[in-house]
């Protein structure tokens, strides 16, 4: 499957929010997750036609016991919060 | 102007009798439904592509043309991957000796194999896109997105004559997806089973409606009655998706036990827990979930530390059918869930009090 990476400039630096959640591995389940934090500008497209995933970094709101330092948020649950 | 309350645009887009959606993942309950005027969506996220071909051409063989719908939990967010045994070494001492202290107390037997959870890669972006990918070969009629945008997919649907509906919780993500041009927005409140957004439903719905304009809107969440599906049509709905109402029908493949446990269930033994997963979710307690709400309970874990860590319990408890342990995702109209009938009667029966309702509430002049 096509993997694409690139670098949005326009987005770098921008503050975000993400709606994020995924499955549970191994089970019917699901869980939505909300983050926010800071646009690094990466991205990724997967397959054809792309589906895009930015990387947020800084986080700044993340759920609880998340361990991580960043995240990859799907473009259409990003919402951009900083238009600066 | 149409006399039918329950003839809705849903109806008319799809070519259904009723405007009431199965969400299950029982290809019979889904069949039978479709077949008695209703419409499924048969929940395919834990699938494997070539499962999901075969379950389509399976569904296609019994519904002699009818549409049907496939839901995939397209992630929305994927945090860094890392092996197995490095996030099994992530997981705390005094977690796992929580996780031992619940075994024990309630004589949790180990799982008769290898936890499925540690065989499986888990769900990327990669395995979801996939999955997707069958579903545009096979021209599914409708392509359900229970948690992530499908935004991405939707030219490619379309081109297919797919239709794309999608699941939210929030009013700002429906705002997007009616912008990007889904079919249909799926508004889930919080009463729903499973993963929830934090809004109830009745608030979510009449929001979301309010914003749709000609789009159509469906309810979700804590819908098992026909009082259920009338009061959501009155919200601005134009039908309902409803899973728990099926999952002790006769057809359903749910164990027999979750199904007894099910029946006799109030909307008060349903909690909305962080520790089977890590993240939030509506499930039937049970011990696991009790003992993790206690003070002095460690913190629960993110996903997916949290998930590896309840599964050795989940898995025990079902591999060994311990009906005191076992639990299933459930929403809170579970309590209106009581007899094992079959799944055409029950479709029946939440459209007769659907009109009863209608009826009862008009006044005479």
């Amino acid at each position: 499957m096509r993997r694409e990476e690139g670098f949005d400039p326009e987005l770098a630096g921008k503050r975000a929010e993400c709606d994020g959640g995924s499955g549970v591995a191994g089970t019917r389940f699901a869980g939505r997750q909300d983050f926010a934090g800071t646009l690094t500008g990466t991205f990724v497209d997967h397959g054809d036609p792309p589906w895009r995933w930015y990387l947020l970094a800084e986080l700044t709101t993340v759920p609880e016991g998340y361990t991580d330092d960043s995240v990859w948020c799907e473009s259409g649950n990003l919402f951009v919060i900083d238009s600066t | 102007m149409n006399k039918d309350p329950l003839r809705t645009k849903l109806c008319d887009m799809l070519g259904i009798e009723f405007p009431v959606i199965a969400f299950t993942h029982c290809k019979d309950v889904a069949t039978s439904v479709i077949n008695a005027g209703g419409f499924a969506v048969l929940g395919e996220a834990m699938h494997t592509p070539d499962e999901i071909a075969a379950d389509v051409k399976w569904i296609r063989d019994r519904v002699n043309g009818k549409p049907f719908g496939i839901d995939l939990v397209l992630p929305a967010s994927v945090p860094p991957s890392g092996s197995l045994d490095e996030l099994m070494s992530n997981i705390p001492e005094p977690h796992r000796r929580f996780a031992r202290e619940i075994k024990e107390r309630y004589d949790v037997p180990d799982p008769k194999g290898a936890v499925d959870l540690h065989q499986w890669g888990g769900l990327n972006q990669e395995l979801a896109r996939a999955q997707l990918d069958v579903l545009l070969d096979e021209r599914v009629p409708v392509i359900a997105s229970g948690l992530g945008s499908p935004a991405f997919i939707l030219d490619a649907a379309h081109e297919r004559d797919i239709l794309v509906f999608g699941l939210v919780g929030k009013a700002r993500q429906a705002k997007r997806q009616l912008e990007a041009g889904v079919d249909a927005i799926i508004a889930q409140g919080y009463d729903a089973a499973g993963h929830t957004g934090a809004v109830g439903t009745f608030s979510i719905v009449a929001e979301v409606a309010a914003m749709a304009r000609d789009t159509p809107i469906i309810a979700a969440g804590g819908v098992t009655t026909g009082r259920h599906l009338a009061a959501s049509l009155c919200l601005g709905a134009a039908g309902v998706w409803t899973g728990t109402l099926w999952l002790a029908c006769r057809e359903s493949d749910v164990d027999m036990i979750i199904k007894e446990r099910l029946l006799a269930a109030t909307n008060e033994d349903t909690t909305y827990s962080r520790s089977i997963s890590g993240m939030p979710m509506r499930v039937l307690s049970c011990p696991w979930t009790q003992e993790w709400a206690k003070p002095g309970a460690p913190e629960v874990l993110n996903a997916p530390y949290q998930m590896l860590l309840s599964s050795d319990y989940i898995q025990g408890a079902n591999d060994n059918r311990r009906a005191d342990l076992m639990t299933e995702a459930a929403g809170q109209g579970v309590g209106f869930v009581t007899t094992m009938k079959p799944a055409k009667q029950i479709l029946y029966d939440l459209v007769e009090e659907a009109l009863e309702t209608f009826e009862s509430i008009v006044g005479d002049s």
